[in-house]
């Protein structure tokens, strides 16, 4: 086994790089780990991989437990770390939906400001896909054949607040080009309907559509990424293909409840850098294909209010109604 | 021929004992969950798979593929006994498996569930076996306007589900057509009917409803006729825990419909097994020669949804391991697992992972297998939990719903909506409202709205977008000649009258 392995190189490595332990707080309790999708959903894949690292790599003196807060679109789970307010014993995982959510309901009590950030850790990048068979060998052809046929073209996607569509909505508004968005619940839909012919393109995660892109059934006409991904070097970025749009990045990393001491707050962010230098992450990114998007707290505050209100402007754009 | 020599080596790796004995865990795991009604293979699968790395690809998935069909074994038990559906696809099994049960015939139910189950989920695995590539294309061509008429098409099925009054039926599927647009609207991102709980936001959990109606209601509605002896008849040797040989014919047809609807439902990744065992159950009764029957315990109406959803898992299987496209949240979970351990279901799986493809068709053959040897013999065990008086049976059925409603989302909100349906179920039964077209209605409701916005989103708002494709017209089509079904009916037992009078 591949992933074995890698731990056992990762384990080596760590105890190599024993880490200094300058910060004055230590967990003495398990941690809590609170992510808001149920068991096998994104986030908690990734918390339990995470989880997995700390105990395998021993790099806390406490193990972390999942806690699987799931419900209310993910606003339960906010919540639940809201009001935590203090707690240097909880920790979570949150995704760019903790930034957009907020923004479009009315029911959310909080937002990721009443949460201290963390750390951001991955960038998920994704991939402009067509039809194995469709005339569109480039980004150009599929924008210049909506052009010619405005409201024609249709691209499956996620909920009209998900990035697929917020790159949809910079596209035609940096090309003057329309087409229709479709919105499918589940990725396999998406794919699905692409791949019966009865939509003509889709973003999708490299993951997904690896063994279609293999196979000859999808073709990939642009990458939305800053820099081409190593397993699709001759595919030109969005930017690449003279579209300039800003990148929308899909974004998981970490946060904890409000109200911590600084020496608490330190003590993770030094821990989350020191997971994402193990080689069991790295492995773990190249095998996901994800960027590492690791960014400290400071960072990640200005980061949260520029996402923000990037997303507010798309959001409106879109037709969505905003309520903050 | 060439089949025969890949399944030989399929049975080859399903036969190796480490293989064998992990099977044997997934199927019994399987069971256990499907038992429990609120945790479903879904959760267990995403519970177990770190357990499963240490292990060789193969067995992995042999294993939690056991789980997922193991558990649609199991799911029926509950249903029949207490009505309390174990998973949201044995809903349909409480409709005339309940009844069964409580005419004395518990064990034939629970044993007509189990040769079904067989029948249909070996049915299932033969189809994927020999069909899989051509199906998986024929999936394809389903895109939402043949969603909304196959959703329209069930939904239509209100009319063999109504009892007395049609009226009132149609009064219960608006509820759950209504209940089923709660929480947040995919196309525009705006909420709806949540009342300013964010709780409400993903909607109401199908489990929670139909737990409610079924099993809670039933038990208030039980509990007022305090002192009559509801105690329910027990089946008495081994004779009355066996189905019959006349019930056993009587089920003839439900057992091959049941397969065949089922598969290929599950080949469509976008219906589900809920969907599967309704649409049998309605075909059941359409071609039935008493319909009036259904839902007083017909043996046909347990062997038809039962079948349906255990053949379902085979047809999922197709889109999963030849295209790489889950249909449902457990298949989602399984291909998420493959993808952990390096293997690609796509295109290419069948010819790049033969040992894994094939071992995992035999071991369902070997699992199925299992799970009969294994559910026989504890259909008296569990019929036994009719003998209990109602004074220890009511609390327990309380607390199994309970927990299984809590074991979902961990949230006491859930909990408190299973109060509030318990009470809706049991006003339904005084008031003599059918609670099943509510159910119907809360299962298509959702998908059915979707693939219709879907449709015209396609079109540009063009509503001939639904007749002008073959295949969602011919369901159309069907789906007016079940409305007028009842009509008919009733016509036909007029000319009846009339001739006999006559003569």
């Amino acid at each position: 086994m591949k992933l074995r392995s890698s731990m056992v190189i990762a384990a080596c490595a760590a105890a190599l790089a024993a880490a200094p332990a300058w910060a004055q707080f230590k967990p003495t309790k398990p941690v809590e780990f609170i992510v808001h999708t149920g068991p096998g959903g994104g986030a908690d894949v990734l918390a339990r991989f995470i989880a997995q690292v700390v105990e395998k790599e021993n790099l806390a003196p406490v193990r972390f437990q999942v806690n699987n807060k799931s419900g209310g679109g993910g606003l339960t789970a906010m919540a639940y770390v809201a009001e935590k307010k203090g707690d240097t014993h909880a920790i979570a995982v949150f995704t760019g939906n903790w930034l957009t959510n907020p923004l479009t309901r009315a029911e959310a009590k909080y937002t990721v400001k009443d949460m201290t950030p963390v750390a951001r850790l991955v960038l998920e990048p994704a991939l402009v896909a067509v039809k194995g068979d469709a005339p569109y060998k480039t980004l150009k052809d599929f924008i210049e054949a909506a052009k010619k046929a405005p409201g024609t073209m249709k691209q499956s996607g996620g909920s009209i607040t998900s990035r697929d569509n917020v790159v949809r909505q910079l596209l035609m508004k940096e090309s003057g080009s329309s087409w229709a968005y479709i919105s499918f619940p589940g990725g396999g839909e998406r794919i699905a309907a692409l791949l019966g012919g009865h939509v003509n393109m889709m973003v999708v995660e490299p993951q997904e559509a690896g063994e279609h892109i293999k196979a000859g059934n999808m073709r990939v006409i642009a990458q939305v990424s800053d820099k081409r991904l190593a397993g699709f070097p001759n595919v030109p970025t969005i930017k690449e293909a003279g579209y300039d749009i800003p990148n929308v990045p899909q974004v998981r990393g970490i946060v904890m409840p409000a109200g911590v001491a600084p020496d608490v707050l330190a003590y993770y962010e030094d821990l989350f850098l020191r997971i994402t230098k193990t080689a069991t992450w790295r492995k773990y990114l190249e095998e996901q294909q994800f960027e590492d998007g690791y960014m400290k707290s400071a960072e990640l505050t200005k980061f949260f209010d520029v996402y923000s209100d990037q997303m507010r402007g798309i959001l409106k754009e879109a037709g969505a109604k905003v309520v903050r | 021929m060439e089949v025969l020599t890949s399944l030989g080596h399929g049975f080859a790796v399903a036969f190796a004992p480490l293989n064998l004995f992990w099977c044997f865990v997934g199927v019994f795991l399987g069971t256990v969950v499907g038992v429990l009604p609120g945790l479903g293979p879904a959760a267990t699968i995403a519970m177990l798979l770190p357990l499963t790395f240490s292990m060789p690809p193969t067995t992995a998935v042999i294993m939690l593929a056991g789980i997922y069909y193991g558990a649609k074994y199991g799911g029926s038990t509950t249903a029949i006994l207490l009505n309390v559906p174990g998973e949201s696809a044995s809903v349909v099994t409480c409709l005339d498996g309940y009844q069964m049960a409580r005419k004395g015939r518990a064990g034939a139910a629970l044993g007509i569930a189990a040769i079904s189950s067989f029948i249909a989920g070996t049915v299932g695995v033969i189809g994927l076996m020999l069909l899989a590539p051509p199906l998986a294309k024929f999936g394809l061509s389903f895109s939402s306007p043949e969603y909304f008429a196959l959703m329209a098409m069930g939904l239509a099925m209100v009319v063999l589900l109504a009892g007395a009054s049609m009226v009132k039926a149609l009064l219960a599927m608006l509820v759950g057509l209504w209940i089923a647009s709660m929480g947040i609207d995919l196309f525009s991102d705006a909420s709806r009917f949540t009342f300013g709980q964010s709780e409400l936001l993903d909607g109401v959990d199908f489990v929670i409803v139909a737990i409610g109606v079924f099993a809670l209601g039933e038990v208030f509605g039980n509990m007022e006729k305090r002192g009559e002896g509801t105690m329910l008849p027990v089946p008495k040797g081994l004779r009355n825990l066996l189905p019959t040989m006349a019930e056993l014919k009587a089920c003839r047809f439900a057992f091959l419909n049941g397969s065949i609807i089922g598969f290929i439902i599950g080949v469509l990744p976008g219906a589900g097994s809920t969907v599967a065992s309704f649409i049998s159950y309605g075909i059941e009764k359409a071609v039935s020669k008493h319909p009036e029957k259904f839902g007083t315990g017909v043996p046909e109406g347990v062997a038809a949804p039962e079948g349906a959803n255990n053949s379902e898992t085979g047809g999922a299987m197709v889109p999963l391991l030849t295209l790489g496209i889950p249909g449902s949240g457990t298949t989602a979970i399984l291909l998420a697992a493959f993808i952990l351990w390096g293997l690609r279901p796509g295109p290419l799986m069948i010819q790049d992972n033969p040992e894994l493809f094939w071992g995992l068709i035999a071991s369902m053959y070997v699992g199925n297998i299992m799970l009969l040897v294994l559910n026989l013999p504890l259909i008296p065990l569990f019929a036994q939990i009719l003998k209990l008086r109602e004074y220890f049976l009511y609390p327990i059925i309380f607390g199994i719903s309970i927990v299984g409603v809590y074991s979902v989302s961990g949230s006491l909100f859930d909990c408190w909506l299973l109060a509030v349906f318990g009470l809706l179920g049991y006003v339904m039964r005084r008031l003599d409202y059918p609670s099943a077209p509510l159910i119907l209605g809360l299962v298509l409701g959702d998908s059915m709205e979707r693939a219709l916005r879907q449709s015209l989103m396609m079109s540009q708002g063009d509503l001939g977008i639904l007749v002008s494709r073959p295949i969602s017209a011919v369901m159309l089509l069907l789906t007016i000649a079940l409305l007028f079904l009842p009509l008919f009916r009733k016509a036909n037992a007029w000319r009846i009258k009339a001739i006999e009078e006559n003569g």
